[in-house]
């Protein structure tokens, strides 16, 4: 069966507590009382009735300003964050690529972690032992595989990361702003595996800042702003409309930080 | 990719969007509509009508509380082996560095049992030998509950980090809690019973039995506290009141006494607390040597099929809005 994603009419909110946590003592005054402080909850629309249908061979980009909601979406496609309202459907086994390294346990050897981290990725013990060899080679981290990776140095440990997430060949893949740490060549590997991991999962979705990389990896891109989607199209229009009408919402100083100037070139393309 | 996945996934990573249900489902019916004035807006639209080949209708059904208890255990069974790794890695972290290693997870009690059987025979003239044993067949069972709640109440407020990068159960967190001290009390009770052995204490073929027993606490323990993992979340101060709650809680456990010893007009408030029928369980079949009678069987039965009912109910009706509360 192809893979799937429908996200219908779906909105999220988060609360934010001024009081961070709701004490008990305050929710025994308040049921008490029968008042409650209704200041001490702001909420916050982080995704605004969002209407998506992703299908096999789509790689989406997925571009906006800081806090538009991007990263939430991803997070509620994987089903971190239950939305309030609407439904989200996915047909296909989810490979999230964001926060690598989530899990990872410092004590442990670096071999201990690829399994840590393959179990927390929904993978099982069969599978992690097929793909151990092929993990550790691709991090090129023979030697201290069996080290503590307390000893690694930021570059292998973000290696190991890498390496971990991205050696299934997976159905859906979803990736938040995933820059391979390391030396040169290593990212130079990394950047290619990505291509390669792009061009075999039947759905991709990119959420990131480089317009480059979004012009380069996607054939569909959208552009989220403030919790919604403004934009949905071919990757050059929707750059083009993101670094034209949405970024020039921000101060313009702030604006040409976040969006860098792009050759005409790739926005020929 | 995963073979196991012929028609829907079934993955821990998978299986819940099917069933992920709105929480306002009035929505759904004007949602023609909404696509269409929102296919207006944007630049491209690419929303199509045929989206046949998802069940829609399973997806919008309710859920019952059976079939999430289904779901959740068939979630926890897919992530077994993060289940198993994080126990023994949360074992040996306890011990690393130590000399004697998980050596000590046997020596501890052993150690504790030699002083407590010392004081308490000289304080209350008992028989030494029989004594310590008659102690520790409450203490460790005691230990064991204590230790998962105080250890399991705080893990989801503690794996904060982790549950909202990953997808994983609630339940997860709160049961590597109670599975470490699973782990631990079977260490104890064996040292237990070896201790029981050297001192000359007979044991019947009774303590055969202790499996089933220890089977029965830890589903109680789970249940209790995911319970209270879950009230923690919403009410941070509770660990405090947790705290000391179960440091009162243990005088009123006959574990340093027995039943025997407490005046019989009092005695009802002791069959009262539902942590008394599990100890006195360990103790018919360790220290007793007999086979405890059906109602003695039934009771914390009973009390633990309740205790688990109102965990799976508590989570189910907290699920969805857990993650907005860490």
């Amino acid at each position: 069966m192809t893979q799937q994603i429908q996200i219908q009419n779906a909105s999220l909110k988060f609360r934010i507590y001024r009081n961070r946590a709701p004490a008990l003592k305050e929710a025994v005054i308040g049921l008490l009382t029968g008042k409650r402080d209704k200041d001490a909850v702001t909420e916050f629309d982080a995704l605004k009735k969002i209407n998506l249908t992703i299908r096999a061979g789509d790689r989406l980009g997925v571009i906006g300003l800081n806090g538009a909601g991007k990263s939430t979406m991803l997070k509620m496609i994987v089903g971190i964050y239950p939305p309030h309202q609407g439904r989200v459907l996915v047909q296909g086994k989810i490979t999230p690529l964001i926060e690598l390294g989530t899990g990872f346990d410092f004590e442990l050897s670096g071999r201990e972690n690829i399994y840590l981290n393959g179990a927390l990725l929904g993978r099982s013990y069969q599978q992690m032992r097929q793909l151990e060899a092929k993990i550790i080679e691709f991090s090129e981290l023979e030697e201290f595989i069996d080290l503590p990776i307390k000893y690694y140095s930021s570059g292998m440990h973000g290696r190991l990361a890498f390496s971990i997430g991205a050696i299934v060949e997976p159905e859906i893949l979803l990736v938040d702003e995933i820059f391979a740490t390391g030396d040169a060549h290593f990212v130079q590997k990394a950047t290619d595996r990505m291509r390669h991991l792009f061009n075999s999962s039947g759905i991709t979705l990119l959420v990131s800042h480089n317009l480059h990389q979004i012009s380069d990896l996607c054939n569909r891109v959208i552009v989220m702003h403030k919790g919604e989607i403004v934009g949905d199209g071919p990757p050059a229009e929707m750059i083009n409309y993101y670094v034209n009408d949405v970024a020039h919402l921000l101060k313009p100083a702030a604006a040409a930080a976040v969006a860098p100037p792009i050759e005409p070139q790739l926005l020929a393309k | 990719m995963v073979a196991r996945h012929p028609e829907r996934s079934v993955s821990f990573l998978g299986t819940h969007q099917m069933l992920r249900e709105p929480m306002r489902t009035a929505e759904s019916t004007d949602l023609l509509d909404k696509s269409e004035q929102q296919a207006a807006d944007v630049i491209n639209p690419q929303i199509d009508a045929t989206v046949d080949d998802f069940d829609f209708a399973a997806f919008d059904k309710k859920e019952s509380t059976f079939g999430y208890i289904c779901r959740c255990l068939s979630e926890l069974r897919n992530i077994k082996f993060a289940l198993a790794s994080f126990v023994i890695n949360n074992l040996r972290r306890r011990y690393r560095r130590s000399v004697l290693g998980f050596a000590w997870s046997l020596l501890n009690p052993l150690l504790t049992m030699a002083v407590m059987t010392a004081v308490f025979s000289l304080l209350w003239h008992s028989n030494p030998k029989s004594f310590g044993v008659y102690v520790f067949t409450g203490l460790l069972p005691w230990t064991y509950i204590t230790d998962s709640i105080m250890m399991g109440s705080q893990s989801l407020v503690q794996s904060e980090a982790f549950l909202k990068k990953v997808y994983i159960p609630k339940s997860f967190f709160p049961l590597v809690a109670v599975s470490t001290e699973t782990a631990n009390f079977v260490f104890s009770l064996a040292s237990l019973m070896l201790m029981a052995c050297i001192v000359g204490v007979q044991m019947k073929w009774t303590v055969l039995l202790v499996p089933a027993a220890i089977a029965l606490l830890f589903l109680f323990n789970f249940s209790v506290t995911l319970i209270l993992a879950i009230a923690t979340v919403y009410f941070r101060d509770l660990t405090h009141i947790i705290k000391v709650g179960l440091s009162t809680l243990f005088y009123l456990v006959p574990i340093i006494y027995s039943l025997e010893m407490v005046p019989e007009k009092y005695r009802v408030l002791f069959l009262l607390n539902p942590v008394f029928y599990f100890i006195d369980l360990f103790r018919a079949l360790i220290y007793v040597g007999e086979v405890p009678d059906l109602t003695r069987w039934a009771i914390p039965s009973l009390i633990t099929l309740l205790t688990l009912m109102t965990a799976f109910y508590t989570l189910k009706k907290t699920d969805k809005d857990l993650i907005y509360r860490l």
